[in-house]
């Protein structure tokens, strides 16, 4: 109780409750913009963050994701241009709706749904994550390692796209991870007698490289095509919602539920959890043909399922620093930077704080309903925001944001690499967001395979003989005799050219 | 640009094998069996495999060994690209040297510009966002960025 009095103090001081309100309006912002997404808006954040105490700068990010995440609605509904990709699932179906002259209740469905769905996945959170805490504190290496080997391997599966490419991808960034002292004997790897490369690579400017300059180099190749509004005034917004929510509110949970449990598989968030919702919709709903052609129910399941997965994804970042989606992934990075290495015991050793991040995700949340309401009022001017302008300053912000984390041209450096290697790996297929997931992990996975190695004398067998250890060994090893199957199944049949 | 897949699975192995051969750098710790090589190898193994079965996906299907991005065939967007390539490179060149205000100002104002802003609008979009950044981030967040030529003339030293 005294930690939760703490918290309360912690957030509602003038100047985090300042940066929380900033954020928001940051977030809706990025996310109405169709190509400028969540991931990116975080990315953009970091460097800010970097300089702020801990509580504001998770305050930060978790408003701003919030935000994004349903402002992705917005161009959804309005242009058939989802502002992020969690919004990618139902863009047809809302812009089918506002064909039919339903705009106002499609964004009030939306706004609405966004919200509960977000709720639900906070009280989620705020239940299962010091229960789960409560088991991982007698965790030892052997029961981390094969967490994060499961962390790893569930993202490459449930990734959109071929297999093969997210597990490269995830490889890749182990093997980025690589690059620096070695964590058990201390030697040099790849650094190339480089004093930069021996701190390894910076985990923030090869993430706004990989997440925003690749995005902006796509941007920059593909930025026509003048704005056609659906609908120029946006009506009343609540009309309407009571009828949708009492007809629907079984859709509502179970996207609520289901977008939770994916945001809290690691490497999955909101954009699969809403692509899931809806086929499940789909399926479940008595009136499946009515769905593509302006149908509210797969909208109100599927909104629910991506703002709901944003909380979830923070049960396994912070009780066992495994990150849940690429936000979170940022977030993890962002807390070893803080010193604040996530984990089991910061539940016992920092309470009031996981319970600040509770907090700042309900008044986010809450936040949403009057800020949603004037940015869709205002939706006209600001997607006609002007993208030319826009896209110089967002490269501004890139590079100085880069130079900040590391006081040298060298973060700049990284940022070109890895912006120019994501927009190579996304034009070739292969996804970038399991490559910072594999970043991320690499030190922890490496560390607590040498270690269980080590203790094990080789003998591999023995990472199987602790009861929860063995589980999820075992687990793991499902997964991946799961992803051989398939993709031999895959290999056998025909496909069409990749 | 897209590679063909076979093409692409070579290059990974290309990359695993120098990742693998690397590690015969790192030295041994007596009564160590486990050394910095370890890990490494396991990746690079599976860097490896993955290229493999690009390259026997691939051998089966047809198609070119390049596909150049059709939008960069068109000659403004390619030059919109490498612009917002080249961009970087000229702060990381000239920043050092001429400061940060008159850089970031001329990156703004010069590719908003290019991206069909208008002049003046580029210009003011220029001035602004600079001094913005710089304001944000060199006197708030207290980030040195470079001085250069700029600040040396305007404030000595």
């Amino acid at each position: 109780m005294e930690a939760l009095g703490a918290a309360f103090g912690l957030v509602f001081d003038p100047f985090v409750l300042m940066v929380i309100g900033l954020s928001a309006v940051f977030g809706i912002f990025v996310g109405a913009i169709p190509g400028l997404t969540a991931t990116m808006a975080t990315a953009l954040m970091v460097p800010i963050t970097f300089f702020m105490p801990p509580v504001p700068a998770l305050g930060a990010i978790v408003t701003a994701t919030a935000m994004a995440i349903f402002a992705g609605d917005i161009p959804g509904a309005m242009l058939r241009m989802p502002g992020t990709p969690a919004s990618a699932a139902y863009v047809d179906e809302s812009y089918a709706m506002a064909r039919k002259g339903q705009l106002e209740l499609n964004l009030g469905v939306n706004l609405v749904f966004s919200v509960a769905g977000g709720l639900v996945g906070v009280l989620v959170l705020v239940v299962a994550a010091p229960l789960l805490a409560e088991a991982a504190i007698n965790f030892s290496s052997f029961e981390y390692f094969w967490l994060a080997c499961l962390g790893l391997s569930c993202a490459t599966m449930i990734s959109t796209g071929h297999r093969v490419m997210a597990l490269l991808s995830m490889l890749i960034g182990l093997a980025v991870g690589c690059v620096g002292i070695d964590p058990i004997a201390g030697h040099p790897r790849y650094t190339f007698g480089s004093v930069d490369l021996m701190a390894g690579v910076s985990f923030i400017p090869t993430m706004i490289g990989a997440f925003a300059i690749s995005e902006l180099l796509r941007n920059a190749t593909h930025s026509d095509g003048g704005t056609v509004l659906v609908q120029e005034k946006v009506g009343a917004l609540f009309r309407g919602i009571g009828g949708v929510a009492r007809k629907y509110w079984r859709g509502f949970l179970r996207g609520s539920v289901v977008g939770t449990a994916i945001g809290a598989l690691p490497g999955a968030g909101a954009d699969i959890a809403a692509w899931v919702s809806y086929a499940m919709s789909r399926r479940l709903s008595r009136e499946p043909e009515k769905f593509g052609t302006g149908h509210v129910e797969g909208v109100v399941e599927s909104t629910s399922a991506n703002n709901s997965a944003l909380a979830g994804a923070w049960i396994p970042a912070l009780v066992f620093g495994i990150p849940g989606d690429s936000i979170t992934a940022i977030v993890i990075g962002v807390l070893y930077m803080k010193g604040m290495n996530p984990g089991p015991t910061v539940f016992l050793q920092n309470p009031q704080f996981i319970y600040a991040v509770f907090i700042i995700f309900v008044i986010a949340n809450l936040l949403m309903l009057p800020l949603g309401w004037a940015a869709m009022k205002a939706a006209g001017k600001l997607l006609r925001a002007p993208r030319k302008l826009l896209l110089p300053v967002i490269l501004l912000f890139c590079i100085v944001g880069s130079f900040a984390i590391t006081n040298s041209p060298y973060g700049i450096v990284l940022m070109l690499i890895f912006g120019v290697i994501g927009w190579m790996m996304e034009e070739n297929g292969i996804p970038v967001a399991p490559l910072v997931l594999g970043l991320v992990l690499g030190e922890m996975l490496e560390q607590n395979f040498m270690a269980s190695m080590i203790k094990a004398d080789g003998d591999f067998l023995v990472f199987f003989t602790r009861p929860i250890a063995g589980t999820l060994g075992a687990l793991t090893i499902l997964v991946w005799g799961w992803m051989a199957l398939r993709s031999m199944r895959a290999a056998g049949s025909p496909r069409p050219a990749a | 640009m897209r590679l063909h897949p076979a093409l692409l699975g070579l290059c990974f192995i290309a990359l695993a094998a120098a990742l693998f051969g690397y590690t015969y750098t790192f030295p041994a710790f007596p009564g160590q069996k486990y050394g910095p090589e370890l890990f490494p190898r396991v990746i690079a193994t599976g860097i490896a495999a993955c290229g493999l079965t690009l390259v026997v996906r691939g051998w089966r299907t047809g198609g070119a060994w390049f596909t150049p991005d059709p939008a960069l065939r068109e000659p403004r967007r390619l030059i919109s690209f490498l612009a917002t390539l080249g961009a970087i490179v000229f702060y990381l060149l000239a920043a050092p040297r001429l400061g940060f205000l008159p850089v970031a100002a001329i990156l703004v104002g010069g590719l908003a510009w290019w991206f069909g802003t208008r002049a003046w609008v580029a210009v003011a979009a220029g001035l602004v966002a600079s001094l913005a950044v710089h304001w944000f981030f060199a006197s708030v967040m207290r980030v040195p960025l470079p001085r250069g030529l700029f600040m040396q003339l305007l404030f000595g030293g």
